[in-house]
């Protein structure tokens, strides 16, 4: 099969804040039957700097990434908006690039995980995951309404899964955004932090990890109870 | 590194009472707008053609205004032609001299705003009446309007009812909607009655037949062309549209869009003269025809007002109008502003989380965001790109392009956690500003699979 | 004409890339009963439709409906009880003050509660000035959509028409719903066969 020999990118944030996203995503893949290779050397996508109004900076990370993944049939990472910047910006190489849930539903179309996750969990959207990769029906647009996410939950033994009224607003992040414009970042998030905390969730979960931190950085400051994973630990749970 | 719309925003919020009023009820806006958006099978269908349509219209646009000036032309209207603002202005002034106009009643009028109508005619001795309810509370505390179809969405009714008191001599402490709207239909009924002349925007014009379209919830705009013996139109050149077959498509989503309404209570097409007077157009470039050449900014031209851009916009909603320093604020302000007059207007580039709603939400399917995201690019060569925010990437890309050094700073970046927190958390610090940093691990991910550890 | 030829011109100088029209024929909704739909739609932005009956006295019903207005504008022949023919006033501010018009409108559109009213009168000041308005259509002429009633309304010589879809209203004032801005307080539609 082609996909057995994936090239698995790790954002630059995971790699350095969330290992254990990249771990979780390490061993999922392994276990439904993909080898997955990490190259040596790879750093970041250059999607921070792009958006913050440097694109030409990002090119010569962009290249480098080519470098390391152009003999790759796919390459997966566990980011929704760091995939939507390589496939936007990388041409052909790009369209090889794969979120996970992505790649687990669209390429492997896999009908269960490993996992088992005995928790209520609400799902968090992230923007570019909605908007740009699709790994959602948008509100905004009149469409039959999909999850990917809710689906490849949904086969995880054990879980509860809700979704936070306003299901698709950003939360705030936005990369440089959320220091270059603190307060609405701030109050973003906080509004989006109660409509997870109103579903009684004991859990947040989504395929950005960049969303999530600004979250959690807000749950702990306010204190708030409730914990933050990523979905590869679910799917990946007991691995 | 605070841009003007970061801290007139961080102003707003600071009364958190009046933000979650504003963002909650622009929020219910769109969720209006959403439910008569899923009532059409149609309705992506619909933004596609409204979207080619406007494409079409706007690289066609000599051949389609001068037609709608022909036509409106063989129809009795007299037609003028503005250059800017300045032009408008003047050619305004002068039909009002002509028929020794002294007091003016306007329907609501983006472009009139644009051009600073008001001030100059006003400065000039015209006695210039809004008589949409929003807009002439607005006048009457001498503000701007925060949003471009509910402008007095920030002001509270109690303010309202203060006002009144004043200057309409309603009841004291009553600030009851119904009681104030009442007073003031009966305060403009009096000067639509007593106006020289009329003036209103143009939601379209169509070409094929040279109607004026005008949009109304109120009404106003009727009753001041009903009575006055002269009606001027302001109407920017990309308003044009081809005919009723494409017009049809507009109006189908223009009210779903802006208010969640099947339609406007008044769509209403004026074609001719009134029997006895004067029906003047004037046609307003003022910039549009040199965005015709801006291949990453034309799609701005497609825009027609509707505001569903600002209702869902998460930062319009918890900032207000006031925070953009362009007079129309969110994400088509931001652009407009831009493409106005990027050294004066670049403060408001950082109001976007680039979630892309608004792409999503326009019934017209401007690419607002990605004109947003190109702007940004294009602050660097301004010399408006923020420094902290330079370095910042610049630094980042620095360690990125080396991978080794990119490996000595995971190995040591754990250290930061063990940082007294005094140092991390302080005025410098905007992320920690309601947030908690996170954590470094104390091995990164590529640490952990240099010794092996991950098989 | 210099400064329309300098718009022209600059148009034509900064035009690129051009864009072909595209057909429009999209798939609009259509209802089997469009007199269903359009009470119903016209109902929900705060209008109301009465279906009469036929050899219904319209003269009466409207009394019936309007007991208290005394001043009443209308240029229809069969509206007896008129007071006012705003044919025959020698300005529109005599219309000031009017409790009814009632008009005639050619085409409702049941999508959105429309109704076509091309001016088919001196001053078309009677159809916003009035308290109350009230639109005679005949039953058959309700279209489902814009696109169709696009297709077929027409212009008296006045050279003006406007689409009505209920009574005026604004929520300029915290967004609070209130009927009656500048225009009717109320809106009702007789549907006749």
């Amino acid at each position: 099969m082609p996909y057995t020999h994936s090239g698995l990118f790790i954002p630059c944030y995971i790699n350095a804040l969330y290992p254990e996203v990249g771990v979780a995503t390490w061993h999922l893949l392994k276990d439904l039957g993909v080898k997955p290779v990490c190259p040596a050397g790879q750093t970041c996508c250059g999607q921070p700097m792009a958006n913050a109004g440097f694109e030409r900076g990002a090119i010569p990370l962009l290249e480098e990434f080519k470098k390391r993944f152009d003999s790759f049939e796919y390459v997966i990472t566990p980011s929704a908006s760091c995939a939507v910047f390589l496939r936007e910006h990388l041409g052909r190489t790009g369209h090889r690039v794969y979120e996970l849930c992505e790649f687990l539903l669209d390429v492997l179309k896999i009908t269960g995980v490993p996992g088992r996750f005995c928790h209520k969990v609400s799902i968090h959207n992230s923007c570019h995951g909605v908007r740009k990769l699709h790994l959602s029906s948008a509100s905004e647009l009149v469409e039959p309404p999909y999850s990917k996410l809710r689906k490849i939950l949904s086969l995880v033994e054990g879980i509860e899964i809700c979704e936070p009224a306003n299901t698709d607003e950003c939360c705030g992040f936005g990369g440089m955004f959320s220091i270059e414009e603190p307060s609405v970042s701030v109050c973003m998030g906080q509004d989006k932090l109660k409509n997870h905390l109103d579903t009684g969730a004991q859990y947040i979960t989504g395929a950005d990890s960049s969303c999530l931190m600004h979250l959690q950085g807000i749950a702990q400051r306010e204190e708030a109870p409730i914990r933050f994973i990523h979905i590869a630990q679910i799917l990946a749970a007991g691995l | 590194m605070s841009t003007q719309h970061a801290k007139a925003a961080e102003r707003f919020i600071r009364n958190k009472a009046q933000e979650e009023w504003h963002n909650e009820t622009l929020r219910l806006v769109r969720e209006k707008r959403d439910r008569q958006a899923l009532l059409l099978p149609c309705w992506e269908q619909l933004r596609q053609l409204a979207s080619q349509i406007k494409m079409h219209t706007i690289t066609h646009l000599d051949k389609y205004i001068e037609q709608f000036a022909n036509q409106a032309e063989a129809n009795g209207a007299i037609v003028h032609w503005a250059k800017d603002a300045r032009e408008h202005n003047d050619i305004i002034y002068a039909i009002l001299g002509e028929h020794q106009v002294k007091k003016l009643v306007k329907s609501k009028s983006m472009l009139t705003e644009e051009c600073h109508l008001n001030p100059y005619l006003i400065s000039r001795g015209i006695e210039v009446v809004e008589s949409d309810l929003g807009e002439r509370i607005l006048q009457l505390m001498d503000k701007p309007p925060s949003h471009i179809v509910m402008p007095a969405i920030h002001i509270k009714r109690q303010e309202v009812g203060k006002l009144f008191e004043e200057k309409l001599h309603t009841e004291k402490g009553n600030s009851d909607p119904g009681y104030l709207t009442h007073a003031a239909r009966l305060h403009l009924r009096n000067e639509f009655l007593t106006a020289g002349a009329a003036l209103t925007g143009a939601n379209f014009g169509v070409a094929a037949t040279g109607d004026v379209v005008v949009c109304t919830n109120e009404g106003n705009a009727d009753m001041g062309t009903s009575f006055a013996k002269l009606h001027i139109v302001s109407m920017g050149i990309e308003k044009v549209t081809p005919h009723y077959q494409a017009l049809s498509v507009f109006v189908r989503l223009l009210a779903r869009s802006a208010t969640g309404q099947p339609a406007t209570t008044y769509t209403s097409h004026y074609r001719k003269p009134r029997k006895g007077c004067q029906m003047h157009i004037v046609l307003v470039d003022n910039g549009r025809s040199d965005i015709l050449g801006d291949a990453d900014h034309i799609q701005t031209l497609k825009c027609i007002r509707c505001a569903a851009c600002m209702n869902t916009c998460p930062v319009y909603r918890r900032s207000g109008g006031y925070a953009y320093t362009y007079f129309i604020p969110g994400p088509i302000g931001i652009n407009l502003g831009m493409l106005k007059s990027p050294g004066e207007y670049y403060d408001n580039v950082s109001a976007c989380s680039l979630c892309y709603s608004c792409n999503n939400v326009c019934p017209a399917k401007i690419d607002l965001a990605d004109q947003i995201y190109k702007w940004r690019q294009q602050l660097y060569s301004l010399g408006k790109a923020d420094r902290t925010k330079k370095l910042l990437s610049g630094g980042l890309r620095y360690i990125f392009t080396r991978p080794a050094l990119y490996g000595a700073a995971l190995r040591l970046a754990p250290i930061i956690n063990k940082t007294p927190r005094f140092l991390i958390y302080n005025n410098l610090n905007a992320w920690g500003k309601g947030r908690e940093l996170p954590a470094f691990a104390k091995e990164s991910f590529t640490r952990m699979q240099e010794k092996g550890k991950i098989t | 004409m210099s400064t329309k030829n300098d718009i022209l011109s600059n148009i034509r100088s900064h035009s690129g890339k051009t864009y072909a029209m595209p057909v429009i024929e999209p798939d609009a909704i259509r209802y089997t009963d469009t007199a269903a739909r359009f009470m119903e739609v016209l109902k929900s932005v705060g209008g109301s439709a009465i279906e009469l009956q036929e050899g219904e006295d319209i003269n009466a019903r409207i009394m019936s409906l309007y007991p208290e207005a005394r001043s009443i504008a209308s240029n229809l022949p069969e509206i007896r009880i008129a007071t006012i023919n705003p044919d025959e006033i020698a300005t529109p501010h005599l219309l000031n003050g009017t409790a009814l018009a009632v008009v005639r409108g050619e085409i409702g559109v049941a999508e959105n509660g429309c109704v076509w009213i091309p001016q088919n009168v001196k001053e078309k000041a009677v159809c916003f000035i009035a308290e109350y308005l009230l639109i005679l259509l005949d039953k058959n002429n309700i279209v489902s959509n814009m696109h169709e009633a696009y297709a077929k309304i027409g212009f008296n010589d006045y050279g003006f028409g406007v689409f009505i879809s209920g009574p005026s209203k604004t929520a300029d004032i915290e967004q609070a719903l209130v009927i009656g801005a500048h225009g009717a307080k109320g809106v009702v539609v007789f549907l006749t066969a």
